[in-house]
């Protein structure tokens, strides 16, 4: 797999902020394969996620990228077909492995879904879902963090003054960010996001694209998108997926301005896909 | 906050898009070309075939029609026959033989609602359980699979299963526990009789007029006592004393006291047996009670509570349930916060209905209870036999007695009505969960 390639070794973009210090690798996947039954998604596949950066998984539909980001938070569990084979270690630890706690480990490993999916419940409830699972917080400390996770994922303004109203009564893009609010109120080390911009209009999406940027600042955040000017002006690393194989992967700027291989400069051009 | 000009500045050569210029070549079919100008008036086909459209419209409103007359009439019928039985006195009387104008059905309103009291309580636990077993637990292993499958299937297929099955079944897993703990008989020890019941032999006192004592049963399998000397009794509240015992034939003169007669018997005065029970009097099996017939109801509900919980369960959307997994829930966590509570309005709907259908329900309590009606209270232990709205009615509708014909409606207006408010009940809390 020569294409499997360097990411390690790609110019690092000059705009992300921890430019002074070489990045560190967070999500190391090596010799991949994922299968559904006896249809292989994903072909021997290795990629390294650098910490704190945005990296956009991008590829026509079908290509195994949601399904790779399944992989990483074992959300693939619940689907009884799934199997995968190969390696996948988040921080040097071993995620694959059938001892693997995934309950524990998805606390690490947020996950923000490609439909805004909040809980019927109210909006302080939503965000305060996974604390009231995994901590034991006094009702001030609760609101302290409801409200910090609110802050953070830029929608706090918005529903500071109806925390107890039914979430669905929200936008769509405020929900998406009361989602991402979800996600990061138990201090996860990694962020997934499958596609968190494709349900929305066109200025959620700018809304939810600029938190994206500013949250890598303390997350690892790696995003599935559809969408090329989206990958282009939010991700730091971009790997490019096709037919279940990592065809090429960089710095950004470098896959959609001179593409190695013939069939991601194809792509992000728009010729197919 | 990129530079994207370089994207921008891409251009696309149009003779790489895909080839359509064969595909808009190829002519209109000659079948589907109108060759007429464009008109928008009718002509003959289009006429037809709004007329036919009428058609079938006026024979939809028809058909819905004749079930709503019938309806109608039914409601009318029952209503004209009953209207003149719709007397307080309906709702507070016992069923009486010798006063046909004076019966009532409160001993079967209560016994219904003790009857789906044990019914709500056994079938919707076990139903919801089943149903987020089948439902949120998918099993992973093949076997487990196939297993799960045919669970599933078999439900589907017990909903459909007669009641009157379901009675027979009743009969002999509650009613008689296929003999394994021994029979029911009438004012004898029987079955094994756990917990709330004192078993004495009544002997009557010199007293008369009905006054009897009490004497402790030391041995069960006698069931009759012959009191030859004095022994220790207890009187009908419990108060303990000694019964002496006066023999005609000693010479002795008769005691006249009233006191000393209450607590005096006849040598050789025999006694039955009598049993005085507490609420919660409970043996085995539970022989022919309302535990019993609830329990039955409940057999005949189940498949439905458990349709009902699992459609509910699975128009959950499957995002909500990622969601709390993606948070780090358990499974538990994930059933008991999210999917239970959005699931709810569904399952509670499903359940009431449910209910509804056991309360009307007739023939499996025929079954289990028999078709007697001679009860004037409600169920006084766990024991006890109940008299039910429906088999009240099938006995009054089978009366030759004009009067019981009439109660029969009255009877059966109440019935609907405690429907109807059920029916209310759940589109409200459909609503209400909704809403909420």
């Amino acid at each position: 797999m020569p294409q499997s390639a360097s990411v390690t070794n790609a110019p690092f973009h000059g705009e992300s902020p921890s430019s002074e210090s070489a990045p560190e690798v967070c999500v190391k996947i090596a010799n991949f394969n994922a299968w559904y039954d006896s249809f292989q998604a994903i072909h021997d596949l290795s990629l390294d996620i650098l910490r704190n950066q945005v990296t956009a998984f991008i590829g026509p539909s079908g290509c195994g990228k949601s399904t790779l980001l399944r992989w990483v938070n074992r959300m693939n569990d619940i689907v009884p077909t799934a199997q995968c084979t190969g390696s996948l270690r988040i921080n040097d630890v071993e995620v694959l492995s059938p001892s693997t706690d995934v309950v524990h480990l998805r606390r690490q490993v947020g996950m923000v879904f490609q439909k805004p999916n909040p809980f019927p419940k109210s909006i302080y409830e939503n965000v305060a879902f996974a604390p009231r699972l995994h901590l034991k917080l006094r009702r001030g400390e609760l609101d302290e963090l409801v409200e910090w996770a609110l802050r953070k994922a830029a929608v706090w303004d918005e529903v500071k003054d109806r925390l107890n109203a039914p979430a669905f009564g929200l936008s769509g893009g405020q929900q998406q960010r009361l989602c991402i609010a979800r996600a990061i109120a138990i201090g996860p080390e990694l962020l997934l996001m499958d596609e968190p911009c494709s349900a929305l209009d066109p200025a959620s999406t700018l809304a939810i694209e600029d938190l994206i940027y500013e949250l890598r600042e303390q997350y690892t955040i790696v995003m599935v998108t559809h969408n090329m000017q989206q990958a282009s002006r939010c991700s730091d690393q971009t790997a490019f997926f096709f037919e279940g194989r990592l065809i090429e992967s960089g710095a950004t700027d470098d896959v959609f301005t001179k593409p190695q291989q013939k069939r991601t400069d194809d792509y992000v051009r728009g010729r197919f896909g | 906050m990129r530079d994207i000009e370089s994207l921008e500045k891409l251009s696309i050569d149009p003779t790489e898009q895909v080839k359509t210029d064969d595909d808009m070549a190829l002519p209109i079919p000659a079948a589907v070309k109108n060759g007429a100008a464009f008109s928008v008036e009718s002509n003959r086909n289009s006429r037809r075939r709004v007329l036919v459209s009428k058609a079938f419209y006026y024979l939809c409103f028809g058909v819905s029609l004749i079930s709503i007359v019938i309806l109608v009439v039914l409601l009318a019928s029952i209503l004209v026959q009953g209207h003149t039985r719709l007397t307080p006195s309906l709702l507070t009387n016992a069923h009486s033989t010798s006063e046909p104008a004076e019966s009532g059905m409160l001993p079967a309103i209560l016994g219904s609602l003790a009857i789906c009291a044990v019914c709500a309580l056994s079938a919707l636990p076990i139903g919801i359980g089943t149903a987020i077993f089948l439902e949120e637990f998918q099993p992973t292993t093949p076997w487990l699979r196939r297993l799960h499958g045919f669970l599933s299937l078999n439900i589907a297929n017990l909903a459909g299963v007669p009641s009157i099955v379901y009675g027979l079944l009743g009969l002999s897993l509650f009613v008689f526990m296929f003999n394994a703990f021994g029979q029911i008989r009438v004012n004898e020890t029987s079955g094994i009789e756990l917990v709330g019941v004192e078993r004495y032999y009544q002997v009557l006192t010199m007293a008369g007029g009905g006054n009897s004592a009490l004497i402790r049963q030391t041995d069960p399998a006698q069931p009759t006592i012959v009191v030859t000397e004095s022994i220790e009794a207890v009187d009908r509240q419990g108060e303990g004393f000694t019964l002496e015992v006066w023999d005609p034939k000693s010479g002795r003169a008769k005691p006249t006291d009233p006191e000393v007669l209450r607590r005096t018997v006849r040598k050789g005065q025999s006694g039955g047996a009598y049993a005085k029970t507490s609420w919660y009097y409970f043996r085995l099996p539970f022989g022919r009670s309302f535990l019993a017939a609830g329990l039955t109801l409940a057999l005949v509900i189940l498949p439905i509570v458990i349709i009902a919980s699992q459609e509910a369960l699975r128009s959950v959307p499957p995002s909500l349930r990622e969601a709390a997994y993606g948070l780090g829930a358990t499974k538990w966590q994930t059933v008991r916060s999210v999917s239970l509570p959005a699931a709810m309005p569904g399952i509670m709907t499903g359940a009431i209905l449910a209910m509804g259908r056991a309360i009307g329900e007739a023939a499996p309590i025929l079954v289990v209870l028999g078709a007697t009606v001679a009860k004037n209270s409600g169920p006084q232990n766990l024991m006890d036999t109940v008299v039910t709205m429906p088999v009240l009615i099938f006995h009054w509708a089978g009366d030759p007695k004009v009067t019981y014909q009439q109660l029969a409606a009255a009877a059966i207006i109440v019935l609907l009505l405690v429907l109807l408010v059920m029916n209310a009940l759940a589109i409200y809390l459909r609503h209400r969960f909704r809403t909420e």
